[in-house]
């Protein structure tokens, strides 16, 4: 009984375990050096950053599908106030904090309609996603605008401490701010009420307006501060320069166990369902597996990891002991 | 020997991560006989119907249908047996006719088509509606219907395939006293139409009221096969539970009038097309029973003044002060608790553990370190709640929804003990809830009554109205239309009022 607790808590780890020792047998001379395990922690770091303030909607059972056009949005904003000012220091300092305000607006936006209109979050973020990459397209004029400087806004994406290089840190920043939230605030003990039995929640005295509200907002700062990072990265604000980090996010939620109807999930859960997408894309390269079959794999990979997950959740159910106990009675 | 029983569990074993929950139990049914299930909760009948439905495999032990020896492994089995099952909880889809429920997979189909025949199938669905004198159509969508009529969708399921066994769990649990009145002339005219039923009921005068034969479990054995003749009330609940409880108070109970000074007074609450002018005055340590029939807006009137719901008009103070009850939030921080009719639905967080769903009315007592919650604080206080009222079982990490029905409420009623309360409202406080169980949140509530708490009780358990309130109110159509303060009350005399009979005569039970 202990056991099977343990093995269910620690399967994410233990299958992450399982991709190391197997990329590092396979690939010993290229998968286990640091230059490499940089690049893959790097290559998530944003989808760690947005995952760790999104996984606030999916655990209230709503989803933000905006967050890729909004990064998109928070770039512009951000490379277009640095040109404007010529590209100072204090410039970019004002591009974050207005990004972060257009991250904080949209949240607000998204939480007053999905409450007060009772609009399905799917479909609202589904539709301002729309909306945020006509905004960027309109104040781009669609075009890409480079932003090499200053060097306080280059050093975001590609400043290095050691080994690791800034959004890296930032990552682990940020999760760990979600995961003391999530799981030592009162705030994170109503998020998961909410998420688990909204009317529950409600005569237990909770405000779902407040927790539904709050959380849109964190998972549109999040989004701002990804924006902001991969403007950094890329060295340019592009108004398409998000899209698809949604279902990067969704992705990694999944895979790390975030139910998508809400009440139960974990951020250390969704990170190191990033850190797995990260490695099996990174193995990929490694071997040679050419670009146009990636996705196919990633793909099957995604749907074994999530029915694997799903069956140990029915574990009872499907368990191998009571499958031969069923079919020793039939004989 | 064994012909004359329709259905036939032998020596059937069971056990759950090495708990063994039934053992060598039997049961055995004759064909058109009423047969009662009963135990506690974890008494293992729930268990043993899984096993008979085919939603359990049996570790050992044999089935037998007519004499055979079956294996039954899904619904379809079951019916193909002729076997019916109606669940505790409900398996209708809201957004279907009822005709459409009760065929669902079976549609009658237009000749040589596919296609279903709608009108023969509302027909057929109408003359079975009209053959029990069901409040029904066959064309309502089951959406709008209340809880009572969707169980009785639920029964017309089983009547529609010609069952010759038909399980009922708890089948009352959420019917009206008139609802019911109509499922026992059902239940009565299958027996004498030859189907056989296994009735699992945890109201002990419907039992004796309607069954032929009764089987007892008591951890997961065979506690006693009583004949009818030999089903008498209080042997019947000492076998159940091996202690002796007075269940036979509860018919009978004389008033009496409560001096303190007045804690909560509500004066002319409406709320426009659900209650109207609804007044009355509780003292403190007082237990107000709320009668009536369901919908007759008992949970309404509670609603609102706990804050979930708004009212249109009237006035409600709390200790001499007005009170405006804005958010839950604030009902509670003035000292109000409501344990809601719904549990499962209203009551607590299923994935989330007992420590949590106990902790969380109570963030506000509970210690803090900076912004962190404190867990020690937070773990203690949840000790403290599964001494006092014996959770089972004692692992504050257990989550909330895998506890059985008896222990869920007592999670949420718990939540409630661990903050100082001026008024507790519970609604139906043990629907589904084993005597045992029943017993301790009986206790519980006079506890806190004579702690000084206010209690509002809603209840459609006669006994339990009676058994526990100080003082009992009906409600009939959305207004308060008795009231019984002083002197003897009886059953007959809640039921009269609360069904709108005015003369002696007319009472029907």
């Amino acid at each position: 009984m202990i056991k099977k607790i343990r093995w269910e808590k620690y399967s994410r780890l233990f299958i992450l375990l399982l991709f190391l020792v197997v990329l590092t047998i396979i690939r010993p001379n290229s998968f286990p050096t640091v230059n490499n395990i940089s690049n893959v922690l790097w290559s998530i770091s944003v989808v760690g950053i947005l995952t760790s303030g999104s996984i606030f909607v999916m655990l209230l059972g709503g989803i933000d599908l905006s967050v890729g056009s909004l990064m998109g949005l928070s770039a512009v904003v951000t490379v277009l106030t640095i040109r404007h000012f010529n590209y100072s220091n204090q410039s970019v300092l004002l591009g974050i904090g207005l990004a972060l305000l257009v991250g904080a607006a949209a949240g607000i936006l998204h939480g007053l309609i999905v409450i007060k209109f009772q609009v399905p979050a799917f479909l609202v973020t589904f539709a301002t996603q729309s909306i945020f990459l006509g905004i960027s397209m309109v104040l781009t004029n669609n075009k890409i605008l480079s932003c090499l400087e200053p060097k306080l806004f280059t050093d975001i994406g590609l400043g290095k401490i050691g080994m690791f290089t800034f959004p890296i840190y930032f990552m682990i920043i940020i999760a760990l701010i979600s995961y003391f939230v999530l799981n030592k605030t009162v705030l994170g003990r109503y998020i998961y009420a909410v998420g688990g039995n909204p009317q529950a929640a409600t005569i237990s005295g909770i405000s779902n307006v407040k927790i539904t509200m709050i959380s849109y907002i964190v998972s549109g700062l999040t989004a701002a501060i990804g924006g902001v990072v991969l403007a950094s990265m890329t060295q340019q604000g592009m108004a398409s320069t998000g899209s698809g980090y949604e279902t990067e996010v969704i992705t990694a939620a999944v895979i790390g166990g975030v139910s998508l109807v809400g009440g139960a999930g974990t951020i250390q859960g969704a990170i190191v369902g990033a850190v797995l997408v990260g490695l099996l894309n990174n193995g990929m390269n490694l071997m040679n597996v050419p670009s146009t079959q990636q996705g196919l794999i990633k793909g099957m990979v995604i749907i074994v990891a999530v029915a694997i997950d799903v069956m140990q959740k029915y574990e009872r159910k499907f368990s191998i002991k009571n499958l031969l106990k069923k079919k020793g009675e039939a004989v | 020997m064994s012909q004359e029983y329709i259905l036939e569990a032998k020596m059937i074993n069971k056990s759950f991560s090495g708990v063994q929950v039934l053992k060598n139990v039997n049961l055995g049914i004759k064909k058109g006989e009423v047969h009662a299930l009963m135990g506690e909760n974890g008494a293992g009948k729930s268990t043993l119907i899984k096993i008979i439905t085919g939603v359990y495999t049996k570790d050992s032990g044999k089935i037998l249908w007519k004499g055979k020896e079956v294996d039954i492994n899904n619904s379809k089995d079951l019916q193909s047996l002729g076997i019916a099952c109606v669940y505790q909880e409900l398996s209708v889809i809201p957004v279907l006719t009822v005709a459409q429920n009760i065929y669902l997979g079976k549609e009658p189909k237009i000749k040589n088509t596919g296609l279903i025949d709608y009108k023969k199938m509302n027909q057929m669905a109408q003359s079975l509606i009209d053959q029990y004198e069901f409040p029904l159509k066959s064309t309502d969508i089951v959406d709008t219907l209340g809880i009572g009529l969707r169980q009785l969708v639920e029964i017309l399921k089983g009547l529609a395939i010609d069952s010759e066994l038909l399980i009922m769990d708890e089948p009352t649990a959420s019917l009206s006293g008139r609802e019911s009145a109509i499922l026992f002339k059902i239940i009565d005219s299958l027996r004498k139409k030859g189907v056989s039923i296994i009735y699992i009921s945890h109201r002990l005068e419907e039992v004796y009221m309607l069954s032929d034969r009764l089987t007892i479990l008591r951890d997961g054995m065979n506690a006693a096969i009583l004949e009818k003749e030999e089903i008498k009330p209080v042997a019947v609940i000492q076998t159940m539970i091996g202690k002796v409880v007075d269940e036979s108070a509860g018919s009978v109970k004389t008033l009496t009038k409560n001096k303190n000074e007045i804690t909560l007074k509500v004066d002319n609450l409406t709320r426009k097309g659900v209650f109207e002018d609804i007044s009355f005055e509780v003292h403190r340590g007082e237990i107000v029973g709320f009668g009536g029939l369901i919908g007759a807006g008992r949970t309404e009137v509670m609603r609102c003044l706990f804050g979930v719901d708004k009212y249109n008009n009237g006035k409600i103070y709390l200790e001499g002060k007005e009170f405006v009850p804005t958010s839950t939030r604030k009902s509670i921080k003035s000292g109000f608790g409501f344990i809601p009719e719904d549990r499962r639905g209203q009551g607590f967080i299923p994935l989330t553990s007992i420590n949590k769903n106990i902790a969380l009315t109570n963030y506000d007592i509970i210690k803090k370190i900076g912004l962190a919650v404190s867990s020690k604080d937070e773990l203690e206080m949840c000790l403290k709640a599964i001494k006092k009222i014996d959770i089972r079982p004692n692992n504050p990490d257990k989550s909330v929804g895998l506890l059985s029905g008896g222990n869920q409420q007592k999670v949420v009623i718990g939540k409630w003990l661990m903050r100082d309360l001026k008024v507790l409202m519970v609604d139906e406080p043990t629907a589904g809830i084993d005597v045992g169980a029943k017993n301790e949140i009986y206790n519980i509530l006079s506890e806190l009554a004579d702690k000084g708490v206010v209690i509002l009780l809603v209840s459609s358990d006669l006994q339990e109205l009676l058994r526990v309130s100080h003082r009992i109110v009906i409600m009939r159509k959305g207004h308060i239309i008795k009231e019984f303060s002083e002197g003897t009350v009886t059953q007959a005399d809640i039921l009269q009022a609360a069904s709108g009979i005015e003369s002696d005569e007319e009472v029907a039970l």
